[in-house]
């Protein structure tokens, strides 16, 4: 068994794996061997372990969107001998927290057994276990940590047919890789949900007990483009090479956890840190939607404002999982040939499987509505005992022009607020949203003009009943 | 600054089974076609269409932006000919570069042709209107521009430029070049000249004013099929003015025509039927005096302590107008009455614009002055007064 200082095994590890920047690092030796060396030279520079490198078996990400927060569980085979081993475990340029870390033994686990877990004095970003183990031999152990710096987001491509009656959505999520380690044939799993942290992850991870002033993302070194880009090639030739590299497209599996979604990308993905990798999710063709447009003046004045609304169900073929909140992008197919009309972009909410929602896609000059007050009253006046007016009633008669200059049919959705004892006289239809709000649903074809007309009734002082 | 976008083409098979087994093929396919749509106010949609030389398996293709302003999140390829068996696997982005690798798998070697769609910005239109009006002032020659502005950082050779309305036109348009082109020409367009007094914005007796009182004076058109437009919306814009003239004869050679700016005004977006009003310049040659000639409170009403906190009103006013041209002109007179009020008299017809606006629309003779002036007469009432009534809505 060879022996030599840690400062020889980064050397050589640098060298074995040429890598721009170094990562963690898994150093095993064996408890008596470290005791005997630990005599012969002065304490400062006591840790000497005999090196072993076993590659990573498996890597498996569990990226969360609402915070910053990644679990990494990685896999090794690590050969222990009878008795206490010692495991070193160093993360050097990395955003991961030290109080996540753990291990665990895959493998006869009854028969391994962490005694404790030290970070040395002087020494940054690292931890020593000491393990007991009642069998000498390869064992599998897992080890699992929280990091920061990776994260994932949804976005979807709204592509509505040129009536705007059906679309086809298509959703892709995102991961960024800016954690300061290169995860390589990593299994990538997302987690759509909340969940809550007490401390963030980025602070867990400065604050090592000796490093704590400087902020982990400073110490990261930016890697030059180039050499990321030839990396970005070999991790493709890799995965080619593993014959890992499908000629379609990779599955992504959702399942519901708890109060969570799990969506489990297919195979495994390579990304280099500074990288970010965008794969599709999910498509669905013929997506029934409802074009309209709404008129607000609390909300927007006097634009008129364009939304899709659609059903996250399987009668529109979806409503196979819950959709992340993200960024849509709504195009509409505007020629025979297929070229596309930008409709707009938006922000979803995250939407629950049969739930409705709207995608606020912004103004659209092309549908106006000009509301008017055309006539104002006071009547009704009621007088107190000392003679002053303690009660009226006003009547406003409002007009609202309506104009579709498109070329399809829209539907308009004009809200209006009344407040205090109020009635509505209309010959439109409308529905009382609540007690201060009504909504007319106007449909409107192409190119077609209306007006509308109410007259609006509001008691004043003590001529208010309710 | 020459910036270009650069779309490279990578291939790897996927029985290769070495890591460096990264064939670099044809790179740099040619666009095939450019589109530009700029339908949307926000944001400008181009479309670029490109051949690819696939390899059967996986390809990476490597499309790159330096110096563009796209936005990354909105780059999207689709494939024309066969969508569902030529793939877009996976997108990645490189730190620190505009750029992005595609892994498309294909079932077979081929050529495919792919959109490929972003949003740009720096790329923006205006539109642009110049109107020649006759002589008399009734018709308008009408010239609708599109100018557009490329900051982008690309030059986009033989773009198809749509605009949701019309004919798309076919431009080369380079980084940092303005381009403008006619997009509509339209003759013998009729028109309105109007003048437009507003009892808010302009003094009643010019008597007390130290200048001639200047009126505004605008040309109305109509967005509609009797004008020869109504076909789409008229966007907003810089219109400028301008008037036919006869130039004096020189030696040996007849008249010939000139022009002469009258002036210019932003244009309101105008849907179809609708009117663009463009105020370009004021006529000093109408006189306005506007006088209340009655002031009164009625049917008072105090409280206990004898103050007033209710009354009606009975206002009487009288507008005299001379018009010192040698022709007739289109007058508007606008007049505010706020609250609650019922007209009891009016010497001519008023159309009530809302609740609070009224306008007399009136054609003014020609030197229409001294005891030919036009008078018109209004009374109002305004009822339960209690002195905080609204004015506007």
């Amino acid at each position: 068994m060879k022996t030599d200082t840690t400062a020889d095994h980064f050397q050589k590890r640098r060298v074995q794996t040429a890598r721009p920047f170094s990562h963690w690092k898994l150093v095993i030796g064996h408890f008596a061997a470290v005791m005997c060396i630990a005599m012969l030279i002065p304490p400062a520079h006591a840790r000497i372990n005999v090196t072993t490198l076993p590659g990573r078996d498996s890597t498996q990400l569990t990226i969360y969107n609402s915070v910053d927060l990644t679990m990494v569980r990685e896999t090794r085979k690590l050969t222990f001998r009878k008795g206490v081993n010692r495991l070193e475990f160093s993360w050097a340029n990395t955003l991961i927290d030290p109080t996540s870390v753990e291990f665990r033994a895959v493998t006869q686990p009854d028969k391994v057994e962490v005694l404790d877990a030290s970070f040395p004095p002087r020494v940054t970003n690292t931890l020593e276990w000491r393990i007991a183990s009642e069998v000498a031999g390869e064992i599998e152990v897992e080890i699992r940590y929280f990091t920061s710096g990776i994260s994932w987001s949804a976005d979807y491509v709204a592509e509505a047919a040129k009536n705007e009656k059906t679309m086809g959505l298509a959703g892709s999520v995102r991961v960024n890789n800016n954690s300061g380690e290169d995860y390589e044939n990593a299994q990538i799993r997302l987690i759509v949900g909340t969940v809550r942290l007490v401390e963030k992850i980025a602070e867990l991870a400065r604050r090592d007990g000796k490093d704590g002033d400087k902020p982990m993302t400073e110490q990261l070194a930016a890697p030059a483009k180039s050499a990321l880009r030839g990396q970005m090639a070999a991790g493709f030739g890799g995965a080619v090479a593993n014959g890992e590299a499908l000629a379609r497209k990779k599955e992504v599996v959702k399942e519901s956890l708890s109060e969570y979604f799990l969506y489990t990308v297919e195979g495994r993905d390579t990304i280099p840190t500074g990288w970010s990798k965008r794969l599709p999710s999910f498509a669905a063709a013929d997506v029934p939607v409802t074009s309209y447009y709404k008129f607000e003046k609390e909300r927007w004045g006097d634009r008129v404002v364009r939304f899709y609304k659609f059903k996250n169900d399987k009668p529109s073929h979806l409503g196979n999982e819950p959709l992340p909140d993200g960024n849509v992008k709504a195009f509409r197919v505007a020629t025979e040939d297929k070229l596309y009309a930008f409709v707009g972009r938006t922000n979803v909410k995250y939407i629950p499987v049969n739930e409705e929602v709207e995608m606020e896609l912004g103004n659209d000059p092309e549908v106006r509505v000009e509301a008017k007050l055309m006539a104002w009253e006071k009547t009704n006046l009621h007088f107190n005992k000392d003679g002053n007016i303690d009660g009226w009633t006003t009547k406003e008669t409002w007009q609202f022009e309506v104009q579709n200059s498109k070329e399809i049919d829209a539907t308009l959705d004009i809200r209006r607020n009344f407040a205090g004892d109020w009635t509505l006289a209309t010959g439109e239809k409308f529905e009382k949203v609540d007690a201060r709000k009504v909504k007319f649903a106007v449909p409107l074809k192409a190119h077609e003009k209306k007006v509308l007309t109410y007259e609006l009734t509001t008691r004043h002082g003590t001529n208010a009943t309710r | 600054m020459k910036k270009t976008l650069a779309l490279c083409l990578f291939a790897v098979l996927t029985a290769m089974n070495s890591a460096h087994a990264r064939v670099k093929l044809v790179a740099l396919p040619e666009r095939a076609r450019v589109v530009v749509s700029l339908t949307n106010p926000d944001a400008t949609l181009v479309e670029e269409e490109r051949i690819l030389t696939l390899q059967k398996g996986v390809n990476h293709v490597d499309f790159a932006w330096a110096g563009v302003n796209i936005d990354a999140t909105s780059i999207q390829p689709r494939m024309m000919a066969d969508a569902d068996k030529v793939l877009v696997l996976n997108t990645s982005y490189p730190p620190n570069e505009n750029a992005l690798v595609w892994e498309i798998a294909s079932p077979d070697a081929r050529e495919e042709r792919v959109r490929i769609s972003y949003l740009i910005s720096g790329l923006n239109r205006e539109v642009v209107y110049k109107a020649v009006a006759d002589g008399t002032e009734t018709a308008l020659t009408l010239r609708n521009y599109l100018r557009l502005r490329n900051q982008s950082g690309e030059d986009l050779t033989d773009a198809e430029l749509n605009i949701g309305y019309g004919a798309s036109f076919k431009k080369t348009i380079a980084h940092e070049e303005t381009l403008e082109m006619q997009s509509e020409k339209i003759e013998a367009l009729p028109m309105k000249k109007v003048l437009t007094w507003d009892a808010a914005n302009l003094p009643w007796d010019p008597e007390y004013e130290k200048k001639t009182v200047g009126i505004p004076m605008s040309y109305v058109i109509k967005n509609d099929k009797a004008s020869k437009l109504g076909e789409h919306t008229l966007q907003p814009g810089k219109a400028r003015i301008f008037i036919r003239t006869k130039e004096q004869a020189e030696e040996g050679k007849p008249a010939g025509e000139g022009v002469a700016f009258t002036g210019e005004d932003w244009a309101q977006l105008t849907p179809v039927d609708r009117e663009m009003k463009l105020f370009i310049g004021e006529s000093r040659d109408v006189k306005v005096v506007q006088r209340k000639m009655k002031d009164e409170k009625q049917n008072i009403r105090r409280n206990n302590a004898n103050n007033p906190v209710l009354w009606d009103t009975d206002e009487q006013f009288k507008i005299e107008i001379e018009n010192f041209k040698k022709t007739a002109v289109n007058f508007v007179i606008v007049e505010h009455i706020p609250g609650y009020w019922k007209m009891a008299q009016t010497s001519v017809p008023f159309e009530k614009k809302d609740a609070f606006t009224i306008e007399y629309h009136l054609t003014l003779p020609a030197e229409s002055t001294g005891a030919k002036k036009t008078t018109v007469t209004f009374n109002v009432n305004h009822l339960n007064v209690q002195g905080n009534e609204p004015a506007a809505f």
